[in-house]
């Protein structure tokens, strides 16, 4: 099992709500964010504009985890790289050796509270409790695995069941983020990356990112014909107080 | 042990109404996301999860406020609820005795699921004057569906209930994918997306699906009726139109084709820059590839042409049969709680009412049923009072309203203003008496976004801060003191009767969330039933879909839709284009801010610290600009600043601002920040659309010079452009 996450350029209209549902899972600092958009815009026709979300890749080969003396950044048995923030001496080599930068260094000065001069809002309070940020270490983006780890006891599938499913891939408008299981063929990520040509951004560093991308032109749809379960709405037919009306108006249903 | 409580409730930061889930822990909200079990699947945007950051937000306004020095002082003495809503029942009271109901005036945002306390309430005092920003979005579309079809409200059918989704789809002047707006939900959009042929993009901006449409065309702002027209002529000379139902639903053909006629290709191309086989290729796609649907944004409907060039969009629609097909464009059945505007519709307007609407002799679409609001300014300015007392509730107008300058002037000279809002901005400190309201997470209430297939609740999460209450309970508050028989016992009774229709009641309709129409009890085709019309046809006077317009006809309007250019243009005003080179177009969405709305919560600013404006590369070298220079943009109005962002996706003729900005941070004197970043500085309102009075926000001309560092030291700006990010939490 290797945890992995499928990016959809295509779809991406870098609206910035990834970023918005990580800092409200994680209780982030003001100054803070894990995961990025890096805005692409171009004057060749047809690739004026793009977005590429970019957090963690969870290397495979992470030169985050080989770097660090304290034996704070560990790789996990399902490939997930995390902080151990205990454990953490904030020498920030990690941030160094990361070529993709997607580690940050948490410094009292980036959290001035919401509202620097005013109380600290009772969310951030609370977060202080529920999710401490320790001051002098080195934070990014962990693929929620607290999250897939309280799922997964629940016997819920990251990737299919959204209590086990990473914050930012939930709430993605677009649907332009996929997450599930690289090395189960079967899994939707496989697939995608196979189906669409799923590329790893610098694989030339050789650090094997669990983070893939795919591109393509939107349209095209080999069919408009809606699926039943789109026919018939069946995921908003239990929301439903029509019924009674429908008889009465159409006499069908 | 602590009490956690997850709340089912509904998000309306934007027009979206997506679910969500509030995780509530000993009363404080510790966690937010989207709600899986709900239309929108369990996903929304930032601009809705953010809303966190308006709970214990410094901005907000906490208490009832009576304004105790000049207006822009900023100096204010709080006040009970009490005394607030007894002074302004009597100033209301006292204007409707002394000079008539209709100079109160009641004012609104766009519309937020309030929309009907404010015309409740307006039609309950006696007054039609309503003030909304309707006519420069959404109004005029509703309008001329209903003139054309009949029936008002038509909408892109992205949800594939009738079998099919749309195989076509064109987004004209719109981005639904980053905000779900009018009525439509960005979510359902680019699901639809999965199963569409062709991918149409109208826009004077790369955005990321013109990136990877079928076909992106970039006119020139406010060249968009010339563009319909166009690809009207083209479908109709290739012989491309819907036979039958042109010919057995349709009334005007030939008319409109005479019209059509007029606008042969190469002459579209030159006024709209955009290549020939483009607009050729979109009309035939259009055409062929059925059904469709065309995506209106609210940009089209802030030019003073925008009647006639939604007109040839609607034609547009109808000559391709695209009228309630699956996947095209149709009107909903709605909920069983049937139209939550009859909640005002049930007060009618009377004649005596409607013939004191401030601008309904000129703009006779637009009157319906709110007045034009550029009329009450001039009149203003002109030394009237046509308005003695006006209550704004959420609403900017200082900001969205063209030429603010004069606005700022006209709204000085008003006796008594009130606002009700969350947060302080240029109409509270403008205001007499400032009301606080509470955000949606702090209210029971009914949502709805004009007639959509469903209605939703907002349930209450937390307590307001300070004194802040909901709309509701402030306008059953404020009615009741002004007209008690149109008003309830409380807010609960007042839910209720806008449920009435349904045998269901606000508790029940809060625990379901939901109430809807959809999947197989959506009805298409209506126009083949009795639905509308015994034996079948559209509810107009001809009884079908009327190209050539009968109503406007009678109306004085030109029956058949044209191309004016905007009042200021390189080809309507050439000389002034000496002065003024590049066209301005204002207004494109933002993803983290809905209108006027969100520069004060941390989390949304910090993706945009300040508006930005775009130029393409080839014009800033010209014009010595580097991308993140702040820049002056100059109109024949004023002159603004914005930051530069040099953008290859935009006509080099061409620069784009960032509309509705004011600085929440900045004092109350200069009214928030109002006159020094807003481009209503710069637009006019001198040149309005003949049927509903829009003025020309999104196509205008400016010019563009950098800004000298020593400039933005100017004392007039605070410290808005010098200290380090203006030392606000926004500095990330
Ligand atoms: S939430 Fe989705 S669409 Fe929005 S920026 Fe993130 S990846 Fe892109
Ligand atoms: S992306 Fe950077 S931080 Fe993440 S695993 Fe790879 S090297 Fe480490
Ligand atoms: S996977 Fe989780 S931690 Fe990583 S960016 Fe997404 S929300 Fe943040
Ligand atoms: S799209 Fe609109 S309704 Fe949905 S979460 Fe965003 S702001 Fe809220």
């Amino acid at each position: 099992m290797r945890w992995g996450m499928v990016i959809n350029l295509a779809k991406c209209t870098r609206c910035h709500a990834c970023i918005a549902a990580c800092r409200i899972e994680h209780f982030l600092p003001l100054g803070m964010t894990w995961p990025r958009l890096i805005a692409w815009e171009t004057d060749i026709p047809g690739e004026e504009l793009s977005t590429i979300p970019v957090r963690c890749n969870q290397c495979k080969e992470a030169p985050c985890v080989e770097v660090c003396p304290a034996e704070a950044t560990k790789k996990r048995e399902d490939g997930i790289v995390y902080v151990d923030n205990d454990k953490c001496v904030g020498c920030r080599y990690c941030i160094i050796a990361c070529p993709y930068q997607n580690r940050t260094f948490f410094s009292k000065d980036k959290d001035p509270g919401y509202f620097p001069g005013s109380e600290r809002t009772r969310f951030e309070k609370a977060g202080h409790k529920l999710y401490e940020h320790q001051a002098g270490t080195t934070e990014k983006c962990d693929f929620c695995l607290e999250r897939i780890d309280a799922g997964m006891a629940k016997g819920l599938v990251p990737g299919k069941d959204r209590e086990a499913t990473p914050a930012c891939v939930n709430t993605c408008q677009a649907r332009a983020l996929t997450f599930g299981d690289l090395d189960d063929p079967n899994s939707e990520v496989s697939k995608l990356i196979k189906d669409k040509n799923g590329f790893q951004l610098h694989p030339e560093y050789g650090t094997e990112p669990s983070v893939y991308y795919i591109d393509y032109k939107l349209g095209n749809a080999p069919s408009n014909v809606a699926p039943r379960e789109e026919q018939t709405a069946s995921h908003l037919q239990h929301l439903s107080t029509m019924e009674a009306r429908a008889k009465q108006i159409f006499g069908k249903k | 042990m602590s009490e956690k409580k997850i709340i089912k409730t509904t998000c309306k930061s934007c027009h979206g109404g997506c679910g969500v889930l509030v995780e509530v822990t000993d009363g404080v909200i510790t966690h937010i996301e989207g709600n899986p079990d709900s239309m929108t699947r369990g996903t929304m945007c930032a601009k809705g999860l953010s809303s966190i950051q308006h709970i214990d937000n410094p901005y907000r306004i906490k208490y009832p406020y009576k304004r105790v020095g000049e207006k822009g002082e900023g100096k204010w003495k709080q006040i009970s609820w009490d005394e607030a809503l007894d002074t302004i029942a009597a100033k209301v009271k006292e204007a409707s005795e002394k000079y008539g109901a209709h100079t109160v005036a009641t004012s609104q945002g766009t519309g937020r699921g309030y929309n009907r306390y404010t015309h409740r309430f307006s039609r309950s005092m006696g007054s039609a004057n309503v003030i909304s920003p309707g006519y420069i979005c959404h109004s005029p579309r509703i309008g001329l569906y209903g003139l054309i079809t009949g029936y008002g409200r038509l909408y892109c059918d992205y949800h594939g209930w009738g079998g099919v989704f749309p195989k076509t789809q064109i987004s004209w002047a719109k981005q639904l994918e980053i905000s779900s707006a009018d009525s439509e939900m960005c979510y359902w959009y680019m699901k639809s997306l999965d199963y569409c042929k062709n991918l149409i993009v109208i826009d004077p901006r790369a955005t990321a699906y013109t990136s990877r449409a079928t076909l992106w065309l970039q006119p020139r702002p406010g060249s968009d009726a010339a563009l319909a027209l166009g690809m009207i002529n083209v479908i109709i000379q290739e012989g491309l139109w819907d036979k039958e139902f042109v010919e057995n639903w349709t009334y005007g053909f030939d008319k409109l084709k005479e019209r059509a006629a007029e606008y042969p290709v190469e002459k579209v191309s030159e006024i709209t820059w955009v290549p020939k086989e483009k607009i050729i290729e979109a009309a035939r796609l259009f055409a062929i590839d059925t059904p469709g649907c065309i995506q209106i944004g609210s940009s089209l409907e802030r030019q003073a042409n925008c009647g006639q060039t939604l007109r040839a969009i609607i034609d547009l629609m109808g000559i391709t049969g695209n009228i309630e097909r699956p996947g095209s464009m149709v009107s909903w059945v709605l909920p069983e709680t049937g139209l939550i505007e009859d909640v005002f519709n049930e007060i009618p307007l009377t004649d005596e009412m409607r013939s004191h609407i401030y601008g309904g002799d000129k703009f006779k679409m637009g009157a319906a049923r709110t007045c034009n609001p550029d009329t009450i300014i001039r009149e203003f300015i002109k030394g009237e009072k046509p308005v003695r007392v006006w209550i704004s509730v959420g609403g900017q107008q200082i900001v969205h309203m063209a030429n603010t300058n004069q606005v700022v002037e006209g709204l000085k000279k008003v006796d008594f203003m009130v606002q009700v809002d969350q947060f302080w901005g240029p109409m509270a400190e403008m205001s007499d008496i400032v009301l606080p309201a509470a955000h949606w997470l702090e209210i029971d209430d009914i949502y709805d976004m004009h007639p959509r297939w469903c209605i939703e609740a907002h349930n209450k999460c937390v307590d307001p801060p300070g004194e802040a209450k909901s709309d509701a309970w402030i306008f059953n508050e404020l009615g009741k003191r002004v007209a008690p028989e149109y008003w309830f016992k409380d807010v609960e009774t007042l839910l209720d009767h806008q449920l009435r229709k349904a045998p269901i009641k606000w508790k029940k309709f809060s625990d379901n969330i939901i109430s809807g129409c959809y999947g197989p009890d959506q009805v298409y085709y209506k126009y083949k039933t009795d639905y509308w019309r015994k034996g079948g046809g559209f509810p107009t006077p001809t009884g079908k879909m009327e190209l050539y317009s009968t109503v406007l006809e009678n109306l004085g309007y030109d029956p058949l839709p044209y191309f004016e250019e905007p009042g200021e243009s390189p080809y309507s005003t050439p000389e002034l284009a000496k002065e003024y080179p590049l066209v301005l177009t204002t207004g494109f969405r933002s993803p983290f801010y809905f209108l006027a709305q969100y520069r004060n919560i941390p989390w949304l600013r910090s993706f945009m610290e300040y508006p930005t404006m775009q130029i393409n590369p080839e014009t800033a070298k010209k014009l010595g600009i580097k991308d993140g220079d702040f820049v002056w943009i100059e109109s024949p109005r004023g002159k603004i600043i914005q930051k530069a962002r040099l953008f290859p996706g935009i006509d080099p003729r061409v620069v784009a601002a960032t509309a509705n900005w004011f600085y929440p941070e900045a004092s109350s004197k200069g009214f928030r920040g109002v006159f020094i970043s807003n481009p209503n500085i710069l637009t006019n309102d001198a040149h309005q659309d003949p049927m509903y009075g829009s003025p020309d926000l999104t196509c205008l001309l400016c010019k563009v010079y950098k800004c000298k560092p020593e400039e933005l030291k100017d004392p007039k700006f605070g410290d808005i452009f010098t200290k380090e990010h203006g030392g606000r939490p926004w500095a990330w």
